[in-house]
């Protein structure tokens, strides 16, 4: 390849791999946030004493490890609006980007619930019983003297499941979410320059969480001061 | 000394099989200091832990000003409030300064504005001889002086008596006496406390009752002068024979 032909397919790449940058965020963060709410309830039903809410807690975290991302794509994009249709009478579609949001918060969810789970139970029963002999209450024991501790041992691993989370929307280009690898994938079946684009969208990833992880240390090491 | 502020009768706790606290009965006046001694494992902890109800009884009662606290509608919460605990191992709050270590409960629970409750817990810190130490976090500070902040934040809620749980079990050697050395000040304010403590001489000296537990059971009571000075049964005799040698 020329530098002329090159350069052509750089300027048309680009700009592409940042429109997909956007969707690739856009559900990433959209995913961990709410996954992080999803974990928070679904860490906490873990660790109570309630039955019920355990019992529900693991079965939501089993269905989730216990299947294919790209399955779960494909049923919440597919298989869900289709049963929908067929209870419903009317015709029922998801977009693909909410589809993609709602798996990734799924899938972030039941791992972050792990991570949420094992916060909580990382601070040292002694601070529960100094706040209980203080007269507090058991949601001002959680408030003041469980979650902020809690929290503070959650950020590295909240900070990596973010980074597996924006891998993640990889799988997503299956159900047509425009994120960076679908946008690649349709660079190359319009125009067949299979090697630049795939090696600049491999590229693009390397960049992007490498960055995440450099941020990743500057957070951790921030914490532990 | 009047009136009786803390009454435990016929009070028992089993962790499952093992029966830790085997009918226990005693009584704390208002201004009394009173020094619970014994071996390891003998119920002595369990017995304070179940006092402020974080045991729950098997059976007994826990009568403070006329309630027993063990019936189901009580409410413990309040009891907690007027009778503070100093733990072992401090128990501090990790990520709170020092000063709001002592602060924090106050506002919360009697709704103290926060100022007001600064103010106190800088005057409590400055009486336990940690006034410099108000902004650090509890890490920066050795063991003495964050069971000094514990003693701090337990008298941040005007408590009306004290328990500790073998406050200087988990300290090194030298810094035993900065936490006694406050104990005994609040001793001679007329603080009624029942102190759970492996310190024969502080026992001995600070109290005007000693209680020798051993195997879940009440195996002597007396003023401490009877106590350490002629034990009557063979087990006390047995338990302060090191100590009285010494």
């Amino acid at each position: 390849m020329n530098l002329k032909a090159f350069s052509d397919v750089f300027s048309a790449v680009i700009p592409m791999l940042f429109r997909g940058l956007e969707i690739t965020m856009q559900v990433a963060v959209t995913g961990i946030v709410l996954g992080f709410f999803l974990g928070a309830v679904s860490g906490y039903a873990l660790q109570c004493k309630n039955k019920i809410a355990k019992g529900i807690a693991n079965i939501y975290i089993w269905i989730i490890r216990g299947t294919p991302l790209v399955v779960q794509a494909l049923y919440v994009y597919f298989a869900i609006p289709a049963l929908i249709t067929n209870i419903g009478g009317e015709r029922f579609t998801l977009d693909s980007t909410l589809a993609g949001i709602i798996v990734i918060t799924l899938n972030a969810g039941a791992f972050i619930s792990a991570i949420v789970k094992g916060a909580l139970e990382g601070v040292d029963i002694g601070q529960r019983e100094a706040g209980c002999a203080l007269g507090l209450t058991k949601g001002q024991i959680l408030r003041q003297i469980v979650i902020p501790p809690a929290f503070k041992s959650m950020i590295p691993g909240l900070f990596n499941q973010f980074i597996i989370s924006v891998k993640d929307t990889a799988l997503l280009s299956i159900i047509s979410v425009n994120e960076i690898t679908r946008q690649t994938q349709n660079y190359v079946a319009r125009t067949y320059n299979t090697i630049p684009a795939y090696t600049m969208c491999a590229l693009f990833y390397l960049v992007l969480l490498s960055m995440l992880m450099i941020l990743q240390k500057i957070v951790e090491n921030r914490i532990k001061r | 000394m009047s009136n009786t502020l803390i009454q435990v009768n016929h009070l028992r706790k089993s962790f499952g099989d093992l029966e830790v606290l085997k009918d226990i009965s005693v009584d704390v006046k208002e201004g009394e200091v009173l020094c619970i001694i014994g071996p390891s494992g003998s119920g002595k902890s369990t017995l304070l832990r179940c006092i402020n109800q974080l045991e729950y009884p098997t059976g007994g009662e826990v009568i403070y000003k006329g309630k027993n606290l063990c019936e189901k509608k009580a409410d413990v919460r309040k009891f907690r409030e007027e009778v503070g605990m100093v733990f072992q191992k401090f128990n501090l709050f990790p990520l709170k300064t020092v000063l709001k270590n002592v602060a924090m409960a106050p506002v919360l629970t009697k709704h103290k504005n926060k100022k007001d409750a600064e103010k106190l817990a800088a005057e409590l810190l400055a009486k336990v001889g940690l006034e410099s130490k108000a902004d650090v976090k509890p890490d920066m500070l050795s063991g003495g002086q964050q069971q000094r902040v514990a003693i701090a934040r337990a008298l941040a809620m005007e408590p009306t008596a004290l328990l500790f749980d073998e406050p200087t079990s988990a300290l090194d050697p030298e810094l035993v006496g900065e936490v006694l050395g406050v104990m005994r000040d609040l001793a001679a304010e007329g603080m009624t406390m029942i102190i759970v403590t492996h310190e024969m001489a502080f026992a001995r000296d600070v109290s005007d009752r000693v209680i020798f537990m051993a195997d879940g059971y009440i195996v002597e009571e007396g003023k401490p002068e009877e106590v350490f000075g002629n034990p009557k049964e063979e087990r006390t005799k047995a338990f302060l024979s090191r100590f009285l040698e010494s």
